[in-house]
């Protein structure tokens, strides 16, 4: 087989092509999303042309024409009606168009980093994950907020505004919280002669008693070995900590005796009663609900609308317990909402704010099981047991560290695999020193 | 391999290589036709060049700065000369991935290799339906997206309900009840190069397929007079004929498996310890977008490069050769 030069030079070029594509692949601040994100907004550049002029402050009606950019994380999180009314109310009261773009939670980060820093592309009003919030309100992507907090009413919980603080500035307000609790079978605690755990103890008894009750894979709560999310509870309940901020320093807390307490706790727990995978994390824990291989499963509270129709008559619901009694404190779960310091439509976007934090919205989502910001609303998620445990969760609810580098901790799932090591019979206390020390390293930056 | 190549031209006259029928060449037709391909690579090349160029650049400069969150926010960068480099070489882990990658690329490129050659032997001789059927079930594998097909991959090795689990219990080969193939590193690697290969194995087989056709019957016909058994036609037949074919094929199978990244990356989302089974892609992904270490991930991405090139470099330089008059 013989090649011409023309063929030859030609893979040449392909196979450097290739080559650089490699390291193009590496190289992390050009991924291919870039483009696609930039065409909704590309629409806009021309109104953002003659904006500067229309400096903050003027008048609503010089809006007319005007396009705001709003990005809410996940896809179906704001239900859809809510996200209708805004649309409708930001029209009548500014003559502005609002235009929603839906971001996938696992797309978010990447495509915010990407989008905040650049004035043609960035969302005006942009909602986050409470825990992602720390990462970008110290690199000033966030618009300050403080001036607008008190309009905005009586809003919390306190957690989320420290979430959305940096050195005293408020650059990120809460959207909505959602708490994580206990989800269960009441037939299964029924015919086996169990109560509703009062105790974490209790709890622990109860979902070893019920390990087996149907069938060898039956699990008496599904708690699969790498999800921290809902085990930090037991960590918490026990007065421990992820990592605490010391003299400027950031310390990890998980070899702390109240953690390693939680922890061993939570390990024979994952011993004896589950038998979720060891590389588990938090996905769907309603299948094996569905399935009938599980007893209860501890989940946020949106979670209860994917538990089957035949399953969901026989559905529970309770607050973790704490060590002796009350609520134990879980990991709150929720977004904020801040104003990017790149908008150009910063006066609109305020009045976006406004919007959301009005009686009205306030209200829709409470009804529609939202954590309300503003706790007057609260009241409204009703008062089944559903409401009940998430508003009794909520009440003890902790974040993670407020560190901007909290985010890479998760990126490089130190937890779950400290988790997960701890489900595979690791011992606890080396395993949580270990995790200390790369807690320390990268929360310090 | 080189030293046969040289064989094989030598056996040549020299006058046959260079094609010339008269005594001297017109001097304007050959200008013409030395440039005019040249030309026409010159739109891909513009591509490359504003494409791929800049970005190298950029990540060039980027290896020697202290590139983070606040940089992509407008601060400026700081220069740090090779503090990145450094810090990288001296990195145990840094070391356990680029040797897990180099392990991995070497199994899953002979392993496509090989399967892909025998698919495309396969084809060769079978009849004209079951090659129509391998040919279509090949071709939608590999059209097949990454991420539809990792779904698929993930249920059939899921640990509950998967398929595979379900097949070896049900075979008697042992108790698979609940067996999880991602925890262990070495097992996660496994299955990440049974989707890899998988995912490979059409591009060699229609390739190699493609070359397969084009071995000149007749040298066949007269080795086989000659007395020459299967495995010689094939040794001195066959495999010189489609060896450049197979070389390029190498070549970027070498490259793919070398910076896989998707199949990886998905699988760690799914289950297993990632530090553990982190290879090259995922591992610069982690550094730079997860950690926000944009110097660290620039300056891994550029040894990637490199040993890319040193990998390779045999390869293109083998192929360049042969071709030469």
């Amino acid at each position: 087989m013989k090649l011409s030069t023309l063929t030859r030079t030609a893979i040449v070029t392909a196979v450097t092509a290739t080559m650089l594509a490699a390291c193009g692949q590496g190289s992390t601040t050009d991924t291919p999303d870039a483009g696609a994100d930039d065409t909704p907004s590309a629409d806009d550049a021309p109104a953002d042309g003659d904006d500067p002029s229309a400096g903050p402050g003027e008048a609503p009606a010089a809006a007319g024409g005007d396009t705001l950019t709003l990005w809410l994380a996940g896809e179906t999180d704001t239900p859809v009606e809510l996200e209708e009314w805004l649309v409708t109310a930001f029209e009548e009261e500014t003559g502005a168009t609002l235009e929603v773009q839906r971001i996938p939670w696992g797309e978010l980060l990447q495509r915010a980093n990407q989008a905040l820093p650049d004035p043609d592309n960035t969302p005006d009003v942009i909602e986050m994950g409470n825990t992602q919030v720390p990462t970008y309100t110290s690199v000033g992507a966030f618009e300050d907020l403080t001036g607008l907090l008190e309009e905005l009413g009586d809003i919390g919980p306190e957690g989320f505004i420290e979430a959305g603080t940096y050195e005293d500035t408020v650059y990120a307000v809460p959207y909505y919280w959602g708490s994580r609790y206990i989800f269960f079978d009441k037939a299964a605690f029924e015919e086996n002669d169990l109560a509703v755990p009062t105790t974490l103890a209790e709890l622990s008894e109860a979902a070893l008693a019920l390990r087996g009750a149907s069938g060898d894979g039956y699990s008496g709560i599904w708690l699969p070995g790498q999800d921290w999310r809902n085990g930090i509870s037991w960590i918490f309940a026990h007065g421990g900590d992820i990592a605490v901020q010391e003299d400027g320093q950031w310390v990890g807390k998980l070899s702390s005796a109240e953690s390693v307490a939680g922890l061993t706790q939570w390990q024979e727990l994952y011993e004896g009663a589950t038998t979720a995978p060891q590389d588990g994390r938090d996905a769907e824990p309603w299948v094996p609900f569905n399935n009938g291989e599980a007893a209860m499963f501890m989940a946020p509270s949106w979670a209860r609308w994917s538990v089957e129709e035949a399953k969901a008559e026989d559905l529970g619901a309770f607050a973790l317990p704490g060590v002796d009694g009350g609520v134990a404190p879980v990991f709150a779960g929720g977004s904020n909402i801040a104003i990017s310091a790149q908008s150009q439509h910063k006066e609109l976007a305020a009045d976006l704010l406004r919007l959301i934090f009005s009686d009205e919205y306030q209200t829709m989502l409470a009804e529609n099981g939202l954590g309300p910001a503003d706790s007057e609303f609260t009241s409204l998620m009703g008062d089944d047991e559903f409401a009940e445990a998430a508003i009794a969760a909520a009440s003890s609810a902790k974040l993670t560290p407020a560190s901007p580098e909290w985010a890479a901790v998760e990126t490089a799932t130190v937890m779950e695999e400290a988790f997960g090591r701890i489900a595979g019979g690791e011992d606890v206390a080396t395993v949580a020193k270990e995790t200390d020390a790369q807690l320390a390293d990268l929360l310090n930056g | 391999m080189s030293q046969e190549s040289g064989t094989v031209l030598a056996a040549v006259p020299p006058a046959a290589v260079a094609g010339v029928p008269g005594p001297a060449p017109r001097p304007g037709r050959r200008s013409r036709r030395g440039l005019g391909p040249y030309g026409l690579l010159l739109p891909a090349i513009a591509l490359l060049v504003v494409a791929e160029g800049y970005p190298l650049v950029r990540q060039v400069i980027m290896s020697f700065q202290e590139f983070g969150r606040a940089q992509q926010f407008g601060a400026p960068p700081e220069w740090v000369g090779l503090d990145n480099y450094r810090a990288l070489f001296t990195d145990a882990q840094m070391w356990a991935v680029v040797a897990r990658s180099l392990a991995f690329c070497v199994v899953t490129v002979a392993l496509t290799m090989l399967i892909g050659t025998a698919f495309a032997l396969l084809m060769l001789r079978v009849g004209r339906t079951p090659r129509v059927l391998l040919q279509v079930s090949m071709l939608l594998c590999w059209a097949m997206p990454v991420i539809a097909a990792m779904t698929a991959w993930q249920w059939l090795f899921d640990t509950r309900y998967g398929l595979v689990n379900w097949s070896l219990n049900t075979l008697g080969v042992g108790d698979f009840t609940r067996h999880n193939w991602l925890i262990e590193p070495l097992s996660f690697l496994l299955v990440a190069t049974v989707i890899v290969v998988w995912m490979s194995v059409p591009f060699v087989a229609f390739t190699a397929y493609a070359a397969l056709t084009q071995v000149p019957e007749d040298a066949l016909e007269a080795g086989q007079i000659d007395g020459a058994n299967a495995w010689q036609r094939w040794r001195f037949i066959i495999y010189p004929s489609i060896r450049p074919a197979l070389t390029i094929v190498l070549m970027l199978q070498i490259v793919w498996d070398l910076r896989v990244f998707a199949q990886i990356h998905y699988l760690q989302g799914v289950g297993g310890v990632p530090s553990e089974t982190h290879l090259l892609g995922t591992y610069i992904y982690t550094l730079g977008v997860g950690q926000s270490e944009y110097g660290m991930a620039s300056a891994f991405a550029l040894f990637v490069l490199v040993l890319t090139l040193v990998l390779t470099g045999h390869y293109v330089r083998s192929l360049l050769r042969a071709e030469a008059p």
